[in-house]
Parts: C-alpha cells; sequence; structure tokens
C-alpha cells in the first residue's frame, strides 16, 4: 500500500471535495446542517452508500450492459439507500425523524450517482471503494463544518448541548437566527469554499 | 446471446438481489422499528399533557416509567362513558387518561386526520374541565419539511396551550390555526379559539384545522361529560 492506492481517497476530501469543487450535494447540505448531530449521521450514512455503491457498481461493471448501465446504478443506489433509511429507523430513531425525507433523498444526490457513473465503471473495487469513501468523507467534513458554525451562533449549542454561558446572555448577546434558515448555510458554504479555493491556490 | 438478451437477464438478476435485500433489511428491523414508534407514540402523549420537556432527551425506561404510572388507555363508547378494553364496544373510540394522584387532570385525543401531503398524527391532551386545551402534539406526518412541517415544531405547538374549544356560551367551537397571526387576523373575542398559523403553509393550516373540528366533535360526547363534572374517577380503579 502506497500513496498511490490511497490517492482516490485522500483527494476528494481536500483538493477535489465534492461540495466545494465539484459542486455536488449542495440541496442537503443546506437541509440537514443546523445541527451536529444530523449532519454527522447524514454525513455517515452518504459515505457509506457511496462506498458501497461505487463497491457494488464497480464489481458488477464488466457485467453492465451499456443501455442500462444507469437504470442499474439507481437499483444498486436506491436499494442501499432503502436499507440505510431502515437501520436508521431502527437503531437512531430521533435522529432519522429529524432527517426525516432527507435519508431518502441520499438516492438524487449527485455525489452518489455522479461517483459511480463517472468512476466505479471505469475502475477496480477497492479504489472505487476508497473513492466513494473519500467523497463521501469529503462532504461530510464540509456539512460538520457548516453545522458546527450554524448550531453553535444560531442556537448557542454544540451536540446539543449549551457552550455559551448564560453570562454573555446577560451581557446582551443573542442568538443568530438567521443561522437557523437555509441562507445562512448558503453563506457559510460560500465562505468556506472561498477559503478552500484561496488556501489551495497559494499552495500551487 | 444478443445484446438485448444480456440486458434483461442483468436486470432480472440484479432486481431480484435488491428486492431479496430489501425484504431482509425490513422484515429482519421491523421488531426494533416498532418498539421505536410505540416509545415515540408513548413519549408524544407524555408531551401532550407537559410531563416530557422537548429539549431534553429521556432514555426509552424513563419514558416507560412515566408513562406507565402517569397514563391509563381505555376506550369511550357512544354515551360519552369510559370503558375498559375488555368491554369495548366495535364503535368506541380509543382515549388516554392523565392521571395524577388517583384523579383525571386530563383526557388525551389521539389526532388522526390528514394534512395537504398525507396523514397527520397527534395527540391534543384536554383538562378535566372539557374545554381547556393542555397541549397539542405531532409524531408523524407528510408536510413539507420548513413549511407545513413546522406543526412538529415546539412553537406552533405551544400556541394550542389554554385555548378553548367551547365558547362562552358553552357551545363546541373546536380550535382553528389562523391565516397569519391571531393577533392581525382574529377579533378579540375569538382569539382564544384560534392559534398562529405558519407562513407558507396556509392549506396545512385549513386541513388540519379541519381535521381537529372532526376528531373533537366525535369526542364531544365525552368532553360534555368532562364539562358537567360526570367523571371524576378512572373506571376498573377504586370505586
Amino acid at each position: 500500500m502506497n500513496r498511490k492506492t490511497f490517492k482516490p481517497f485522500i483527494e476528494p476530501l481536500w483538493d477535489n471535495n465534492p461540495i466545494f469543487v465539484q459542486v455536488l450535494g449542495i440541496c442537503s447540505a443546506l437541509a440537514v446542517t443546523v445541527q451536529m448531530k444530523t449532519a454527522i449521521v447524514m454525513g455517515l450514512a452518504l459515505a457509506l452508500v457511496t462506498a458501497f455503491s461505487n463497491l457494488t457498481i464497480s464489481l458488477i461493471r464488466n457485467q453492465i450492459p451499456k443501455n442500462i448501465r444507469i437504470i442499474v446504478e439507481l437499483c444498486v443506489v436506491a436499494t442501499l439507500v432503502i436499507i440505510a433509511d431502515q437501520l436508521l429507523k431502527a437503531f437512531l430513531y430521533d435522529i432519522s425523524k429529524q432527517l426525516s425525507v432527507f435519508v431518502g433523498l441520499i438516492i438524487t444526490n449527485c455525489i452518489v450517482m455522479g461517483r459511480a457513473e463517472t468512476y466505479a465503471l471505469g475502475n477496480p473495487p477497492i479504489a472505487s471503494f476508497l473513492d466513494g469513501l473519500g467523497n463521501g468523507l469529503g462532504y461530510a467534513t464540509v456539512l460538520v463544518a457548516v453545522s458546527f458554525f450554524r448550531e453553535l451562533l444560531g442556537s448557542g449549542k454544540l451536540f446539543g448541548f449549551s457552550v455559551i454561558p448564560d453570562m454573555v446572555y446577560d451581557w446582551g448577546y443573542q442568538n443568530n437566527g438567521l443561522m437557523l434558515l437555509a441562507p445562512a448555510a448558503f453563506i457559510l458554504i460560500g465562505l468556506l469554499a472561498w477559503a478552500q479555493k484561496a488556501f489551495h491556490n497559494r499552495q500551487g | 446471446m444478443s445484446e438485448n438478451q444480456k440486458a434483461f437477464v442483468v436486470a432480472a438478476i440484479v432486481c431480484v438481489t435488491c428486492s431479496l435485500l430489501l425484504t431482509a433489511a425490513s422484515s429482519g428491523l421491523k421488531d426494533y422499528q416498532i418498539q421505536n414508534m410505540t416509545i415515540d407514540r408513548h413519549k408524544n402523549l407524555l408531551k401532550s399533557v407537559g410531563l416530557i420537556d422537548s429539549e431534553k432527551t429521556y432514555t426509552p425506561e424513563d419514558i416507560e416509567s412515566l408513562y406507565q404510572t402517569n397514563i391509563r388507555a381505555l376506550w369511550i363508547d357512544s354515551a360519552g362513558r369510559l370503558v375498559p378494553e375488555s368491554e369495548r364496544g366495535a364503535q368506541d373510540l380509543p382515549v388516554y387518561l392523565f392521571v395524577q394522584n388517583d384523579a383525571i387532570a386530563a383526557y388525551i385525543v389521539p389526532i388522526d386526520t390528514t394534512g395537504l401531503w398525507g396523514k397527520i398524527n397527534g395527540y391534543l391532551a384536554i383538562k378535566n374541565d372539557g374545554s381547556t386545551i393542555m397541549g397539542f402534539t405531532v409524531y408523524s406526518h407528510s408536510e413539507t419539511p420548513g413549511l407545513g412541517g413546522e406543526i412538529e415544531r415546539k412553537w406552533f405547538q405551544k400556541n394550542f396551550e389554554g385555548k378553548r374549544i367551547v365558547n362562552k356560551e358553552g357551545k363546541f367551537v373546536s380550535v382553528g390555526i389562523a391565516r397569519g397571526t391571531v393577533q392581525d387576523r382574529i377579533q378579540p373575542e375569538q382569539r382564544i379559539h384560534f392559534v398562529d398559523g405558519i407562513s407558507g403553509a396556509t392549506l396545512t393550516g385549513k386541513f388540519l384545522s379541519a381535521g381537529l373540528k372532526n376528531v373533537l366533535r366525535e369526542y364531544e360526547p365525552v368532553s360534555i361529560k368532562f364539562r358537567q363534572h360526570d367523571i371524576s374517577r378512572v373506571p376498573g380503579v377504586g370505586k
């Protein structure tokens, strides 16, 4: 195992991040980032779905006829998403209620289909698995970063625990209600994408 | 084998495999899911009478013990009498009693109705005077998140507390959801029967108002008994 083996895993985490660089999966990033807890669960669910759908599709890539490949991809992705949804309902019921339709909507998340179509169809299983995992975690990282700021500034909490002392509120500090609404996620993602680009360009 | 035949065979294999996996997942996890849903319903029953704070987290054991000590599940017959499960008739409606020190503090009506996009399930707790709302919760719905989906939020549900389902003359009027805020839209003397609406969800409000009215009308026989102070003890408990 050398650096090259992990290239498909490392790259999407930063240099080729699905949200900042490929601009995929924005919609759900707006919806589930009000709290860190939901963002983490959503990020992990998506990472696992992308990883396993890439793996499955790569394993059967030589058997899939060209004319029905999108249907087969969709079938695999949909099955995995429903299984993920069922697992959440069985073991993390409260979080699954908060995520509501967004788990089901992983099916339509462009990252999953995008990676299956552009990577898994032409690459061996292990590399595809790592590519899926990397892209999923790249997405998860952004979700967690955005939700960190939204939960902290919007409700003064992290993981549901209050972190801003009451004293600060007594001095006149107020939670920023805008942070709880979708526009705040837009602004934050924009700012983070800007920071990522600036940093990336400076490195060379 | 021609290209088309191969496509059919592959498609069939993929479909069968996927459906087997889905069947396995859904039947294998069913018991856990049903258990979660029961606990969630109990949690909402307790929330409607204010025994649970939505800001705090409770273990399933906490919820079950609170439920066992405070809530009794019963049925009401067409005359509005409370009957235990064993004497239940086919037409009888379910009701939950919030019992404190052997006296009924409130009764909880299951609200099973439809919204704009699908079913809405929740609970409405009414104090033992038979007319004042103690609390309202929603535990399942298919309304649009951020719009009609706000019915599951605390700010919306909190407004129900203290509203009345009968007017000054003692006639049943139900409780409705205003289009806009109660302050702006409703005459001062009517405000006790309305809660603030949700912007962007006028239709959800309309359907829920109608649903609440229908359900509460069905429960009028028992509500009238409570108003006349005919019921004070839980049947089957003491004499």
